[in-house]
């Protein structure tokens, strides 16, 4: 049950995002994303497989049972990407993709006999790494074994996407992903800019990447999606601004625009880049500006965080009415699916547990070798967490928490249960990234972009945290 | 931990643990269920006569049961906090759902005959009861008739039940009378009639009901759709009690 839809006038309005460099740079701290509440830091090694099983059969029992949403990881890559902070593995070993489908396969049977088969996979999605490490062949065996082992959605409704870097595809090899049922695609793009592409090492031609739009659209791929990132080594304002003119030239239907985060320490691909190279922070912060104009004066409704969307965009529909989801993979239209993570490191939730896989592809295969479902951590929400993160949810997702509506929903009298967060967020309502008034919180234009600001004065374990916990976060901006 | 109370699941710090709420209903006539227990229509004298014998036990865990087939009928058992669900296991190793008790209703009647229990009785969640011996409540019947028109009146109350799932009667309709029914025993209960935390599985309902379990969601989607319920997890609210009671009339009188 969701709350009631609230005019969205602070969502769409002039593409529903103000940049004031000034306030960006004040509330430019290191905070959590939120694709999930509380963030994966607080994951412990005590909760394990017995109560993923549990929870999973557990969750069979509803009167309507959630849809299933499917996250599976494909870690490999054949060359390092000197920016890249996901869990991967290098290599140029073309029979590692089919070692790891032999465990993957033992996992989707281990997972696929949780849940039951009325339950439908309405979302699907490929991450990584490189999904498309995988053979034609290799994707194809995986697919009929998903379709084998769970209940795909075969209709429109369904939302099947695949992360593609477009080095690796070409006409023929989008043909057989929308084949196998893929409707969206996401690109990896980051920069168009030679220069760039040289000092992260990934270079792929612009004209490639248009082809593989240009191909995409042409098999049926309903939504296309770029991924871009700011703050590259030797990004320029002018380089960066030529990029975004030659994306929205394509029109996209999504673009994501990440802000570059130089954790060498977290992230030993990131050693690679020489920071002398780093953009200023100025240089930076005027690229964020750069996106943010450009796009919404491309008519790109600002989704939120790194996310837009055409308006006719699922996306921008279910911000339009109230229905945005957040979820791993960012910002989605679906609410209330079980999340079954497939693969090293990819998390999953069921009901109020998280859970998530070995990191190491080592642990990973080993525990599916001893017949084990290869879950390494976990969380179990606590009442006070799933109420927090439902007021995170509605900042992020919609803007705007009606307190009563909300006080109701969750049992509890918001301005007493919430009076230190709310003192708390006087001074960032001072600087204009909210209201408080009228018996609701609205997160105002200029705020959307700093919403991390906002939400994490409704983080309980953020507080507890030491200074070096904080330090594992990025910066907003 | 969250707490179960008749069903609901109450939440905050300020509610009582179970433990002190079996502190609180040692007795049957400090107890809020009495109205709809045994003690219904007794006289205080006669009530006190009954509470000596009564004896509260609790908490039981979720899983765990009373009684198993097979049991020599010992004591009857009266629900003060939690679900129970009785059922029978049929030679073919397939159970069948007979009901769902809530507080203040009581199990093992089926037993009365031939003292063995005829079905097994588990808790949904955690959960409390009394016990009340067998023996000594029918010898105390003897002597108060208002006791044992009770325990007739809860028996019959069983058997129009069965008869009603034996019915010819929709999906729609044994759905909606079973939301009902629910709803009205809550609020017997002084619970809210509308929101409704269901400690049974579909799979447990839809046995109940006689129906196949996917039938049951579908039910429960269509009603969704609708405007009649909205589904969130366990949690049903029942948006319009009306158009389901109608529904569900035929079949939920009875329940």
């Amino acid at each position: 049950m969701r709350p009631a839809c609230l005019p969205p006038q602070n969502l769409l309005m002039g593409g529903g995002v103000r940049f004031d460099a000034a306030v960006v740079r004040r509330y430019d701290v290191p905070g959590p994303r939120y694709t999930s509440y509380p963030t994966a830091l607080q994951f412990s090694e005590a909760i394990g497989e017995a109560d993923y099983l549990k929870a999973a059969r557990a969750s069979n029992d509803d009167p309507i049972p959630r849809p299933l949403s499917i996250y599976v990881h494909v870690p490999f890559c054949t060359s390092p990407c000197f920016y890249c902070g996901c869990t991967r593995v290098i290599t140029r070993d073309r029979t590692a993709g089919a070692r790891y489908l032999s465990r993957l396969q033992r996992e989707i049977e281990l997972q696929a006999r949780l849940f039951d088969r009325d339950r439908t996979v309405d979302q699907l999605h490929f991450g990584g790494g490189t999904p498309t490490f995988l053979s034609d062949a290799e994707l194809a065996e995986l697919m009929r074994y998903m379709r084998h082992s769970f209940s795909l959605r075969d209709d429109s409704r369904r939302e099947f996407s695949i992360e593609v870097d477009p080095r690796t595809v070409d006409d023929a090899r989008l043909g057989a992903i929308a084949a196998e049922g893929f409707n969206r695609i996401s690109l990896g793009v980051q920069d168009f800019d030679l220069e760039v592409q040289k000092a992260v090492n990934r270079i792929q031609p612009r004209e490639d990447v248009l082809a593989v739009m240009t191909a995409a659209r042409r098999h049926g791929f309903q939504s296309i999606s770029v991924d871009l990132i700011y703050g590259l080594p030797r990004q320029t304002e002018e380089g960066f601004a030529h990029t975004l003119d030659q994306v929205i030239a394509a029109r996209p239907d999504r673009v994501a625009a990440y802000s570059y985060a130089h954790l060498p320490q977290t992230f030993k691909a990131q050693t690679q880049i020489k920071t002398e190279h780093l953009c200023p922070p100025e240089v930076k912060l005027a690229l964020l500006g750069i996106t943010i104009d450009k796009l919404t004066a491309a008519g790109y409704i600002y989704i939120g965080m790194d996310h837009f969307a055409l308006p006719d965009d699922e996306l921008s529909i279910a911000l339009a009415d109230g229905s945005l989801q957040r979820n791993f993979q960012g910002y989605s239209t679906r609410a209330g699916l079980d999340l079954v993570g497939l693969g090293m490191s990819a998390i999953g939730q069921v009901c109020d547990l998280y859970v998530q896989n070995h990191r190491l592809l080592d642990d990973w295969a080993a525990a599916l070798d001893s017949g084990h479902l290869p879950i390494w951590r976990g969380y179990r929400l606590t009442h006070e967490d799933r109420i927090r993160r439902a007021a995170i949810r509605a900042l992020m997702c919609r803007g705007e928490l009606d307190l009563q509506k909300f006080g109701e929903r969750y049992n509890v009298d918001f301005s007493s249960h919430f009076a230190a967060e709310l003192a708390n967020l006087e001074p960032l309502e001072k600087d204009g990234l909210l209201e408080i008034g009228a018996g609701r919180l609205t997160v105002t234009p200029l705020g959307r972009l700093l919403v991390r600001a906002i939400a994490m004065q409704f983080d309980a374990h953020l507080n507890q945290d030491s200074d070096s916990g904080k330090r594992r976060f990025s910066r907003i901006v | 931990m969250p707490l179960w109370l008749g069903g609901f699941q109450l939440s905050g710090t300020a509610s009582p643990s179970p433990l002190n709420l079996y502190e609180l209903r040692r007795s049957c006539s400090s107890c809020s269920l009495a109205e709809l227990c045994l003690p219904m229509g007794l006289g205080i004298g006669d009530i006190q006569r009954l509470e000596q014998l009564v004896a509260p036990r609790g908490p039981v865990n979720e899983g765990d049961h009373l009684f198993r087939i097979g049991d020599p009928l010992r004591v009857l058992y009266a629900v003060r906090g939690g679900f129970f669900k009785s059922y029978m296991v049929e030679a073919n190793g397939r159970e069948q759902v007979l009901g769902f008790h809530l507080p203040g209703e009581l199990i093992g009647l089926d037993a009365i005959w031939p003292e063995k229990h005829q079905c097994n009785a588990v808790a949904l969640n955690t959960a409390s009861v009394c016990e009340l011996p067998y023996g000594q409540i029918t010898d105390l019947g003897r002597q108060i008739p208002g006791l044992q028109h009770s325990m007739l009146r809860l028996m019959s109350k069983e058997l129009a039940i069965s008869h009603a799932l034996a019915g010819d009667f929709s999906a729609e309709e044994r759905v909606a009378g079973f939301l009902v029914s629910l709803s009205s025993r809550m609020k017997a209960r002084g619970h809210s009639e509308t929101n409704l935390m269901l400690a049974m599985s579909r799979r447990d309902i839809a046995n109940y009901l006689r129906l196949a379990t996917e039938t049951v969601s579908r039910v429960f989607s269509r009603f969704e759709e609708n405007g009649l319920v909205s589904v969130d997890r366990r949690e049903v609210t029942l948006l319009d009690l009306d158009k389901l009671g109608k529904t569900g009339s035929c079949f939920a009188g009875v329940a």
